[in-house]
């Protein structure tokens, strides 16, 4: 479940009663092991939302994490502790697959946003239907089309040059289109971090649009490696 | 997730899969997509300018097997109707008929989408005046 940022409330330490920050998996003034926090995936790794991290020194944090939450460390534990360490693992593992990944680390933070992002939200539950540009659907569509006509050729005659030729063409194309998206993604990144709130809601509908843009590219990119692979 | 057999006919049986000139006034042509899993649909129709009945309708979608039966149900739906009554046509009939499970449910959606930027088209070439709902899709 996504909980809404800022959401990091003071709660009282189970073992010393001391009020600590919510986000956080030991207490900071007794060390014990405290139920899997309430704040956001960036939270759990002391960090504030935003999209350009450092991958090393996530990796390394997550790593010392891992250690300390680890269920071996709690085998003679008592019950619940014996549980957080699992429930705090499982929530760490999943907070750091999500983050390392630069794709789903901005749909991550645009849903914590409350973007609309995922198949959950398609159709009429859409705020705004008409999210997609006419000239991307028409564009899309006409690359659909041509793949297919290729698709079909290849069907038939199996060692036409010109065929093989036009498809590595299209995938050359859909690279390039992917490229520049994943460009303009990282430029809108900073822009996010740096920005205040009316700049970053402005970059979050921007974003939003590129990655719908993107997974239109991304099913191009693997049908025609498909074709080309067959 | 099994598709239901009805899903599976239309799939492998298409109706109506092609293309209508666009450029002429008696056909109206909607190209709708769905951003959440990359699938494109085009639908065309061809209205008789006398009846106002939908005499031809064609599809083309790039989707799954859902997007493709419920574009194809679509267009066998719509033939025959007159563009008021296509219009009356919900995408809660098609998740019923194809029997579509929730996630799918999108599929139908972007059919019904799909009829209604094709009749705004239509409306928008032949200066019907377009109701508010109708405009709202079409954009």
């Amino acid at each position: 479940m996504l909980k809404v940022l800022d959401s990091a409330v003071p709660v009282a330490c189970w073992s010393c009663s001391v009020a600590h920050n919510d986000s956080t998996l030991f207490c900071p003034h007794c060390s014990k092991i405290q139920p899997p926090p309430g704040g956001d995936y960036f939270s759990v790794f002391g960090l504030e939302p935003r999209l350009n991290l450092d991958l090393a020194e996530l990796e390394h944090e997550f790593h010392r994490l891992s250690r300390k939450v680890h269920p071996d460390r709690f085998a003679r534990a008592g019950d619940n502790e014996r549980q957080w360490s699992l429930a705090d693992t499982a929530l760490l593992n999943d907070a750091y697959r999500t983050l390392k990944d630069p794709l789903h680390r901005t749909e991550y933070l645009l849903k914590l946003r409350g973007a609309e992002i995922g198949e959950e939200h398609s159709g009429k539950d859409r705020k705004d239907p008409s999210r997609v540009p006419a000239d991307l659907l028409e564009e899309v569509f006409e690359l659909n089309m041509q793949l297919e006509e290729m698709r079909m050729a290849r069907k038939l005659g199996e060692t036409d040059p010109d065929i093989q030729s036009s498809l590595e063409q299209a995938k050359r194309k859909f690279d390039i289109l992917l490229e520049e998206v994943d460009q303009d993604l990282r430029k809108q990144w900073q822009a996010w971090d740096a920005g205040d709130a009316a700049a970053r809601a402005k970059v979050e509908k921007t974003m939003v649009s590129l990655l719908d843009r993107r997974r239109y590219l991304s099913n191009l990119v693997r049908d025609v490696n498909e074709v080309l692979g067959a | 997730m099994a598709y239901s057999d009805k899903v599976i006919d239309h799939y492998n049986n298409p109706r109506n899969v092609g293309q209508l000139d666009k450029s002429s006034t008696e056909v109206g042509t909607g190209l709708v997509g769905a951003p959440e899993c990359g699938d494109v649909m085009r639908l065309q129709i061809r209205v008789n300018p006398e009846t106002q009945v939908i005499e031809e309708a064609k599809f083309k979608t790039f989707g799954c097997g859902s997007a493709i039966a419920s574009s194809s149900l679509a267009t066998e739906w719509i033939k025959g109707r007159s563009v008021d009554d296509a219009l009356a046509i919900k995408n809660t009939d098609i998740v019923k008929e194809l029997s579509l499970p929730p996630v799918k449910i999108h599929c139908s959606v972007l059919a019904e989408d799909a009829i209604r930027a094709a009749i705004g088209d239509w409306k928008k070439k032949n200066g019907v005046a377009e109701t508010a709902d109708a405009a709202a899709v079409a954009h």
